[in-house]
């Protein structure tokens, strides 16, 4: 327990806990396909937004 | 979903994120402008004039605040406010807490000018600022970020698309950086003078916290929010994978936080603090390429627009820089590489090809896709967007290459040895050396300046079209700013 | 057709990104600044280390306000080119009184951690005038007014009062300047005792006669002042090599 009251542990400890951290976002957003089905939907955003008469006039 | 029998112009507040897009272009002909001024500085001395006011030492946080918080900052308010309204398909909450950030924002960027050719600064590079106009910019960024997270919270679609993520996180962290690394003592309550509350090396680790997360949030996350609506946007496609613009999102967040002490390698810094900085530069790589793909494949199947569309060109130029100066970054965060490169001008070159070739590019292509839109019309010209966008690219390949050669250059000739074991070079070889390069470099930023200024003629051409359009039609909400 | 989403509780709550957002930026700023302040090393003291004077504060001020640091760096790195041209590396001890550090990020022109007592005081007035009078390949501007510029003094006791606030030892009472005189000895102990702050300021700049005017202090005789103790505190000669490996 000593081990955490020293200051210059916090680093690879702040390591570890973030990386596992990341891997938990990782297996999360990758793991289960009917989630990842249903996040890739929410890329369809930026095309609810608009009126239709704005799309003509786009000129590229 | 979305109201559709309200016109656009009707359904989300255009007008602050019209005031927002031409400051953005005035600051980026000011920014630039002061740029070529400063790089000719160096190129040609008589042109400090004896002056103390155009001296080089004052007038370069003049360029660097005029580009980074009056373009980078006007362009990011302007199309935050415009992102979040239509993902969230809301208007915007609290939109005079919104018109105060315009002015107060605006205010900023003239009193720091001002105050820099006078002779006050902090002596914290990119933090020049100040304390009373560290208390005004902190005023209005907490008004930035009520108004950006009470537009989140009235949202009419329940998920928040991954762009605002980015922006939110910039919001946040800059919050977060300008507090602790602008606290400092003032002289006087009626003197303009501060010192900084830390001292040598503990403020040396605050400074370059703060610059290189400046770097990662303000001139990366919030652009990238930026190319997580304008590319897909643009280009009629939806990004190419949301799930891994959740963990570029989340990578980038949390790993650029640690990369600030490659700024200090073989410093007084303990080696630890400056070793983990390159680890995680190294390690930043990978979500910033996985980014640079995600932006990138949005196109896939529509390469041909390429081709026809200037403005889809400048977003995947803008990308590729992003890729190139990524990789450059960690490249330069090795303790050996940087024992060449620091102090020289390859750090400056590596700072541009961000700046010009992502940060910029990336804010003209969105830019010029917003600007017919806030005023309902057609850009004036699609011609000079695209004499605009081989300016600019040519202007930047000049910049990076003269400071290529000349970064390495002087880190070889300051530590090359003659046969006696004596240095073989004094240090004013090294500057007179440089002189090409240094009009090389000049003259990229002209190329690139010459492309803004085609901008901003039809940017102002457009707006001309746009508001006499509306006049003639009628439409009270498509005045101009 | 968002009905079913509702749950995806991360991203439809503002709130909660927030929170999380703010905990993935503050790891890295947490784990690297926070031990900086806390472990002893960073800034072991070095014998010979002070504060300076207030005519040196002064011109550190004007190296500030004329944005040298963006063209001088004052971090010399331990390798030997570094140490034929410029010196010793610079330790991290010698930059503890420096509020805002100036270790620079761009040698545009050389590194001046060690440039006191490098150069003659009339060098210096006659470089900053115009640097290519004595560098014919200089690129760097001219400083006349620096000579032309009487020095402002009225606020110098401000200036050391706010130092002071962050924790550079100018003393303001007695008790404090007793133990200035048994940290620093009594000659430095004067020159950093506030209530005599323009009274030093001008004798300072009088005996050094940096720019060669005696009659009056310009800004230049602080900038030179200034100049000329940087690097000179430590006495490298007394400190022995092996001790040194803890003070990096």
């Amino acid at each position: 327990m000593d081990w955490f009251a020293h200051p210059e542990n916090t680093k690879p400890l702040g390591l570890l806990i973030f990386f596992i951290t990341f891997c938990l976002i990782v297996l999360w957003v990758y793991g289960n396909g009917k989630r990842g089905q249903k996040l890739e939907e929410h890329k369809n955003i930026p095309f609810l937004d608009d009126d239709d008469e704005m799309k003509d006039k786009s000129n590229g | 979903m979305s109201a559709t029998s309200v016109a656009a112009a009707g359904q989300y507040d255009y007008d602050i994120i019209k005031k927002f897009s031409v400051m953005a272009i005035v600051w980026a002909v000011v920014g630039m402008f002061a740029g070529v001024y400063i790089a000719s500085e160096l190129a040609w001395p008589f042109l400090n004039f004896d002056s103390p006011y155009l001296s080089f030492g004052r007038f370069r946080p003049v360029h660097t605040g005029a580009v980074i918080f009056g373009f980078g900052g006007s362009a990011l308010f302007a199309t935050s406010y415009y992102v979040v309204q239509r993902t969230c398909q809301t208007r915007l909450f609290a939109p005079g807490l919104a018109t105060f950030t315009f002015w107060g924002w605006q205010a900023v960027i003239v009193l720091a000018a001002l105050s820099y050719v006078t002779g006050y600064t902090q002596g914290r590079e990119y933090a020049e600022m100040e304390w009373p106009i560290d208390l005004l910019i902190l005023f209005v960024w907490l008004a930035y970020m009520a108004v950006f997270i009470g537009t989140l919270m009235q949202r009419k679609q329940p998920h928040i698309y991954v762009a605002n993520w980015f922006y939110l996180s910039f919001i946040l962290v800059t919050a977060l950086l300008h507090v602790f690394n602008n606290l400092a003592v003032p002289v006087d309550l009626f003197s303009l003078k501060s010192y900084s509350l830390f001292s040598g090396a503990q403020d040396a680790m605050t400074q370059w916290w703060y610059g290189h997360n400046a770097v990662g949030f303000f001139l990366t996350s919030a652009f990238l929010g930026m190319m997580y609506y304008f590319v897909p946007k643009h280009a009629g496609r939806p990004v190419y994978s949301y799930r891994l613009s959740i963990v570029h999102f989340w990578a980038l967040s949390f790993m650029y936080m640690w990369v600030g002490t490659h700024h200090l390698h073989w410093t007084a810094l303990p080696d630890w603090a400056s070793t983990l900085g390159a680890t995680f530069s190294i390690m930043l790589l990978l979500p910033s390429w996985g980014g640079m793909i995600n932006g990138i494949m949005t196109l896939s199947g529509a390469w041909d627009k390429l081709r026809t569309d200037p403005i889809m060109r400048f977003m995947i130029v803008a990308l590729s820089f992003y890729g190139m100066s990524t990789f450059e970054g960690p490249l330069m965060s090795l303790k050996d590489v940087n024992a060449l490169s620091h102090y020289t001008d390859w750090t400056v070159g590596h700072v541009h090809s961000g700046a010009l070739g992502w940060v910029a590019m990336i804010a003209f292509g969105s830019l010029y896709h917003m600007i017919p839109r806030l005023w309902n019309t057609q850009m004036y010209s699609v011609r000079l967007i695209n004499a605009h966008f081989w300016l600019a690219t040519i202007g930047v390949l000049l910049y990076i290459t003269a400071m290529w050669i000349s970064g390495i250059s002087q880190g070889l000739m300051w530590r090359a040895f003659d046969d006696f074991g004596n240095l073989q070079y004094s240090f004013v070889e090294s500057v007179a050396a440089m002189h090409p390069f240094y009009a090389m470099r000049a003259i990229g930023g002209m190329f690139f300046l010459t492309g803004m200024l085609l901008m901003a003629y039809n940017v102002t051409m457009t707006i001309r079209q746009g508001v006499r359009a509306a006049e003639a039609t009628g439409a009270p909400a498509a005045a101009a700013a | 057709m968002f009905k079913n989403f509702k749950h995806e509780k991360i991203e439809t709550n503002v709130g909660l990104l927030l929170v999380l957002t703010m905990l993935a930026v503050s790891a890295g700023g947490l784990v690297e600044i926070a031990p900086l302040f806390f472990i002893k090393d960073t800034m072991e003291k070095v014998d010979g280390v002070r504060p300076y004077t207030p005519l040196e504060q002064r011109g550190r001020d004007i190296y500030l306000r004329e944005g040298c640091y963006t063209c001088h760096s004052q971090m010399i790195r331990p390798f030997r080119d570094e140490q034929l041209r410029y010196g010793h590396y610079s330790l991290a001890a010698e930059s503890r009184y420096d509020h805002p550090f100036q270790w620079g990020s761009k040698r545009t022109g050389p590194d001046l951690a060690r440039v006191g007592g490098k150069y003659s005081n009339e060098w210096h007035v006659q470089h900053l005038i115009k640097p290519t009078s004595v560098v014919p390949e200089s690129v760097m501007p001219n400083y006349p007014w620096l000579q032309e510029t009487k020095l402002d003094i009225s606020d110098v006791g401000d200036r050391m009062r706010a130092l002071r606030v962050t924790g550079v030892p100018y003393s303001a009472n007695e008790e404090e300047y007793q133990r200035n005189v048994k940290q620093f000895g009594e000659a430095v102990a004067r020159t950093l005792h506030i209530p005599d702050a323009r009274k030093n300021l001008v004798a300072q700049a009088q005996d050094g006669n940096f720019d060669g005017d005696r009659a009056s202090v310009s800004e230049m005789d602080a900038l030179v002042a200034y100049l000329q103790v940087l690097g000179t505190m430590v006495d490298f000669s007394k400190i022995k090599p092996e001790e040194l490996v803890k003070f990096r």
